[in-house]
C-alpha cells in the first residue's frame, strides 16, 4: 500500500491501465478535492457536481491508456471534469431542470442553515464565505470558472489555459472581467478584518 | 483630465492586456486620480478576497459516492478481463455520460432511510458550506449518530503556492474506535487503534464499493470515520500550540474506569505517534493542559 501511494501520477495512471486495481482510487483521492472544487462551481449544485464527477472519473477510467504524457495527468484530470460539467449543462439546457427533491440539496438552502446556524462571533467570516459564492454565482459561466481556478484555487494562467483549451491572454481576459464585475458586490470585504480569535482559524483565510 | 476609466478597463490594465495607446491614457489618468488608483487597488483586493474563500469542500457522502463508482468500475474490468476491454468511441476528454450516474440524492437518501429527522440531514450538510473553524453543529461527536453521516470533514483550501498545485490544508482525520482507552493499557490501545487508522498507511484502503448502503465496510476492524466538527478542531489546534504538534488522527472515544467521555489525539512524530488524552471540553477554556488526562508515545504501525 505504501509503495502506491507514494508513486507519480504518471506512473499510477500506467499501473491503472496495466490492470492495477488500486492505482485509479490512489490517483483519484489525490485530486479529488480540488476536482470537486471546480466542478461545484461550474455546476451550482453540489448534487449536479456530484453527477458530472462521476462521469468524468469513470471516463478517466476506461481512458488511461490514451492518455497522452505531454500533459500533466492533473490538467488532464481537470479538463475531463471541466467537459464532463459542459456536457451536463448543455444538456440541462435542452431539457428543463427538475426541482431538487425532498432533500435539502441546494447550496442555498444549505448556506441559510449555516447562517442560522453560525454562532456569533464567527457570523462575518460566514457572511463573507456566502457573499462570496452568490457573488460568483452571478457571473457568467467562463468567468466564473477562470476566477475560480486562479484567484480561489490559485493555478497558474498557463495551467487553467491549459485546463480550458484556451489562450492565457483569453483566461486573463475572463479574470479581469470577472474581478471587474465582482468589484461592487466584494466591495465591503476587500479589507477582509481578521476574526478576534486569531489562533483559531487554520489555513484559510490569510489577512493581509 | 481625462474621463474615469471604467473597472473593466483597469482590471485589463492590471492583468497588462490593453493596447499600447489605451494603456497609456488609462495610466495617465490613474496618476492624477485618487479614485482610479484606489479602484485598481480594490481590484486586487477582489483577488484577495477570492484566495482566502474556502473553496468547497468535498462531501463525505460524495467522496464515498465515487468510491463506490471506482470500486465498481474496477470490480467490472476484473470481471471482463483485460483482453475484452471495449474501445471506447468517445474521446477520453469528452466523457459520455451514458454510464448511468447515481444521483446524490439517492444517496443521500439511502443514507438516511433509518427514519433520520429530515432536519438533522439538513443541518449536517450545512457543515459542507459552512466549514472550517466555524461551529454549525455542535455535539455532533456526543450525540445524533448516524444522523450526522453526511457532514464533512472541514477541509480547507490553503493558498496555493507558486507551482499552481494548491495545497490542501491538512485536517486530522476524525474516527470513533469505541475504545475505553485506559492508564494501564494506554499504549497497546492506542497502537491497536492507529493500526485500524488510515493514518498508519496515508491513506486507507477504498473498499466501499461493495456496500450499497454505504456503511461502513469490511467488518468490525474498520474505524467508523466522523467528521472534525470546530469543537474537535478548536480542541486540536489548542494542543498543536501547545505541544508544537500536528495532530494527524482524533478518535473521539472513551477514558478510564467510568469510561467518560475522551478525544485521543494522535500526532506523528517521525515514526513514531505522540497520544494526547483529552477532556472534551478542552476548547472550552483556552488552555488544553488541564484538560490532558494522559499521554504516552507509540510506535507508527
Amino acid at each position: 500500500m505504501d509503495a502506491v501511494q507514494e508513486l507519480p501520477d504518471k506512473e499510477l495512471l500506467t499501473r491503472h491501465a496495466q490492470g492495477d486495481d488500486q492505482a485509479f482510487g490512489v490517483l483519484v483521492h489525490r485530486h479529488r478535492e480540488r476536482l470537486w472544487a471546480v466542478s461545484v462551481r461550474m455546476m451550482g449544485d453540489p448534487e449536479e457536481a456530484s453527477d458530472a464527477l462521476q462521469d468524468a472519473f469513470l471516463s478517466a477510467f476506461r481512458a488511461a491508456d490514451r492518455f497522452r504524457g505531454e500533459a500533466q495527468v492533473s490538467t488532464w484530470l481537470h479538463r475531463i471534469v471541466v467537459n464532463a460539467c459542459h456536457d451536463r449543462l448543455r444538456r440541462r439546457k435542452v431539457r428543463p431542470a427538475t426541482p431538487t427533491e425532498d432533500d435539502t440539496l441546494d447550496v442555498m438552502s444549505n448556506e441559510r442553515l449555516g447562517r442560522l446556524g453560525g454562532p456569533p462571533d464567527h457570523a462575518s467570516q460566514t457572511e463573507s464565505r456566502l457573499d462570496v459564492q452568490a457573488a460568483l454565482e452571478q457571473l457568467p459561466l467562463d468567468q466564473r470558472l477562470a476566477l475560480t481556478l486562479v484567484d480561489m484555487l490559485g493555478y497558474r494562467v498557463e495551467e487553467a489555459a491549459r485546463i480550458l483549451d484556451v489562450a492565457a491572454g483569453t483566461v486573463k481576459s475572463r479574470c479581469a472581467r470577472g474581478r471587474a464585475k465582482l468589484l461592487p458586490s466584494l466591495a465591503h470585504l476587500r479589507n477582509p478584518q481578521p476574526p478576534p480569535d486569531v489562533t483559531s482559524g487554520r489555513g484559510g483565510a490569510n489577512p493581509s | 483630465m481625462t474621463p474615469h476609466p471604467d473597472a473593466e478597463a483597469l482590471a485589463f490594465l492590471a492583468e497588462d492586456l490593453l493596447d499600447p495607446s489605451e494603456e497609456r491614457t488609462v495610466t495617465a489618468h490613474i496618476q492624477t486620480c485618487a479614485t482610479c488608483a484606489a479602484t485598481l487597488d480594490e481590484l486586487t483586493g477582489v483577488s484577495r478576497v477570492l484566495a482566502a474563500t474556502p473553496a468547497p469542500e468535498l462531501p463525505q457522502d460524495v467522496a464515498d459516492l465515487l468510491d463506490r463508482r471506482i470500486a465498481d468500475a474496477v470490480r467490472e474490468r476484473a470481471e471482463r478481463g483485460p483482453d475484452t476491454e471495449p474501445t471506447d468511441p468517445v474521446p477520453a476528454e469528452h466523457p459520455s455520460a451514458d454510464a448511468a450516474v447515481v444521483p446524490l440524492a439517492a444517496a443521500r437518501r439511502r443514507r438516511s432511510s433509518n427514519g433520520l429527522p429530515r432536519l438533522l440531514a439538513a443541518a449536517a450538510a450545512a457543515v459542507f458550506v459552512v466549514g472550517g473553524g466555524v461551529a454549525v453543529v455542535n455535539g455532533v461527536l456526543s450525540g445524533g449518530e448516524d444522523a450526522m453521516q453526511g457532514a464533512t470533514p472541514l477541509l480547507e483550501m490553503e493558498d496555493a503556492p507558486d507551482d499552481g498545485e494548491a495545497a490542501l490544508a491538512y485536517a486530522p482525520e476524525v474516527v470513533r474506535s469505541g475504545t475505553v482507552y485506559t492508564a494501564a493499557a494506554l499504549d497497546e490501545q492506542a497502537a491497536r487503534t492507529l493500526g485500524h487508522a488510515s493514518v498508519g498507511d496515508a491513506e486507507a484502503p477504498s473498499d466501499g464499493g461493495a456496500q450499497p448502503d454505504g456503511g461502513a465496510a469490511g467488518g468490525a476492524a474498520v474505524l467508523e470515520e466522523r467528521s472534525l466538527t470546530p469543537a474537535v478542531e478548536r480542541c486540536s489546534d489548542l494542543l498543536e500550540e501547545e505541544f508544537g504538534t500536528r495532530v494527524d488522527l482524533v478518535d473521539d472515544a472513551f477514558y478510564g474506569a467510568d469510561a467518560e467521555p475522551a478525544w485521543v489525539l494522535y500526532a506523528r512524530q517521525g515514526d513514531r505517534f505522540d497520544v494526547f488524552v483529552v477532556d472534551p471540553r478542552c476548547a472550552q477554556n483556552g488552555d488544553v493542559e488541564p484538560s490532558v488526562l494522559d499521554r504516552t508515545t507509540v510506535d507508527a504501525p
